[in-house]
């Protein structure tokens, strides 16, 4: 598993977690803040809907809060809850596959019209063309091209090595090539 | 190159990675997705932060973390109770609970039965159905009846939603529309409250059952 500015410590968070079990729980709405800005997006593309995305999040926050004392690494806990994040929304996932009610994501309309709307249109067509993927291709093309993460930061973030991650992403760079087609 | 897919060198090209010589037309339709991902991107809607009220309310209500791993916590998945979906007009209220399944949480080992008994905390998952509520909240035994402690989100379809760890036991709530009106939840139990009004119920039991 490769190192990288991923998997850094973070003094700060263990402060912060240390305080919480100390009894202080409303320094836990630091942590919540801090990462919900981070990993926001994260959720809102892979889940395609950002009311599953919020849930998803209030999930995984409050998980994370009950499983606090079994965090072995209070200084690594911004991993630690991405991982916790990541399946919940994979469970996610899975229950709207199995609900078969998805609902297209609203996206947030255009200041302007004219170019905008173009613009507008052209995410609409990418964000239909990513529930076309496999989770795991949405996923790893969201963490590169969303997200801007490098494949070594992905690797440190799921635990899957970097060639796995590469073709993940060539493969949805492919999908997406022909599901796009039809834009020109 | 597969009919769809980019080459080696366009991939690379796509991966800010040195790249060689590699066809116009493919050149283009790489550009052109870069620049799908970058409107995509522009278009995301953020999570607001109304999501830190919501969680930090989750967080007080459930009391400060074990500081030790104790067992896995239940929490409440998959299946559900379908809502009762009726007009405003008609006290619109409905409870969605997701029944709890127990496992472990990251690195708890399975349940003990010595230990399950300290592990009496349950996520319930509250759906108020009322689009044209302006806003929505919970108030019931477990939050002294405040109706500023559980705040309720607004999906996208009107739907108004909370999710709340409540100990096992009997607990009883009322819907709290618009910051005034006070609603019991038509598709639970109801019982008097002493004081005129009637309020609903809900019994978790022991091994996650939910009855309403």
């Amino acid at each position: 598993m490769p190192e990288s500015a991923w998997v850094r410590e973070d003094a700060g968070d263990a402060t912060v977690i240390r305080a919480v079990l100390a009894g202080d729980v409303e320094r836990f709405g630091v942590l919540v803040e801090k990462y919900r800005a981070e990993f926001g997006r994260y959720a809102t593309a892979v889940l395609g809907d950002a009311d599953a995305a919020a849930d998803a999040m209030q999930e995984a926050f409050i998980r994370a809060y009950q499983a606090l004392g079994s965090c072995r690494n209070p200084d690594r806990f911004r991993s630690w809850f991405f991982r916790i994040l990541a399946n919940q929304c994979r469970s996610a996932l899975a229950r709207h596959r199995a609900h078969a009610d998805v609902t297209a994501m609203e996206l947030a309309a255009p200041e302007r019209a004219d170019s905008d709307t173009d613009r507008r249109e052209v995410a609409m067509a990418l964000a239909a063309a990513l529930e076309q993927l496999t989770d795991e291709q949405r996923e790893a093309f969201v963490l590169k091209h969303v997200d801007g993460r490098s494949y070594e930061e992905m690797a440190a973030m799921l635990g899957v090595g970097v060639d796995a991650l590469k073709m993940r992403v060539h493969r949805a760079r492919d999908a997406l090539r022909g599901l796009l087609g039809v834009m020109k | 190159m597969s009919e769809t897919g980019f080459t080696q060198d366009g991939q690379r090209y796509l991966d800010g990675s040195p790249h060689g010589a590699f066809a116009d037309r493919e050149r283009a339709e790489a550009d052109q997705l870069l620049r799908a991902v970058a409107a995509y991107r522009d278009a995301l809607p953020a999570i607001d932060a109304g999501l830190d009220q919501r969680v930090m309310a989750a967080v007080r209500a459930a009391g400060a973390p074990a500081a030790r791993p104790q067992g896995p916590v239940r929490w409440l998945v998959e299946a559900r109770v379908r809502p009762v979906w009726v007009p405003l007009a008609a006290a619109a209220a409905a409870l969605l609970v997701w029944i709890a399944t127990p496992r472990g949480t990251t690195g708890v080992p399975a349940a003990a039965p010595a230990v399950v008994a300290d592990l009496d905390t349950v996520f319930v998952r509250f759906e108020l159905v009322a689009p044209q509520a302006r806003s929505a909240s919970v108030a019931g035994s477990f939050n002294g009846w405040d109706p500023n402690a559980l705040p309720m989100r607004r999906s996208a379809s009107g739907t108004w939603i909370v999710t709340v760890p409540l100990a096992v036991g009997e607990h009883q709530y009322q819907f709290v529309v618009d910051g005034t009106r006070w609603e019991p939840d038509p598709s639970a139990a109801i019982v008097e409250d002493g004081f005129g009004g009637r309020n609903s119920v809900i019994v978790i039991g022991p091994k996650g059952l939910v009855r309403t």
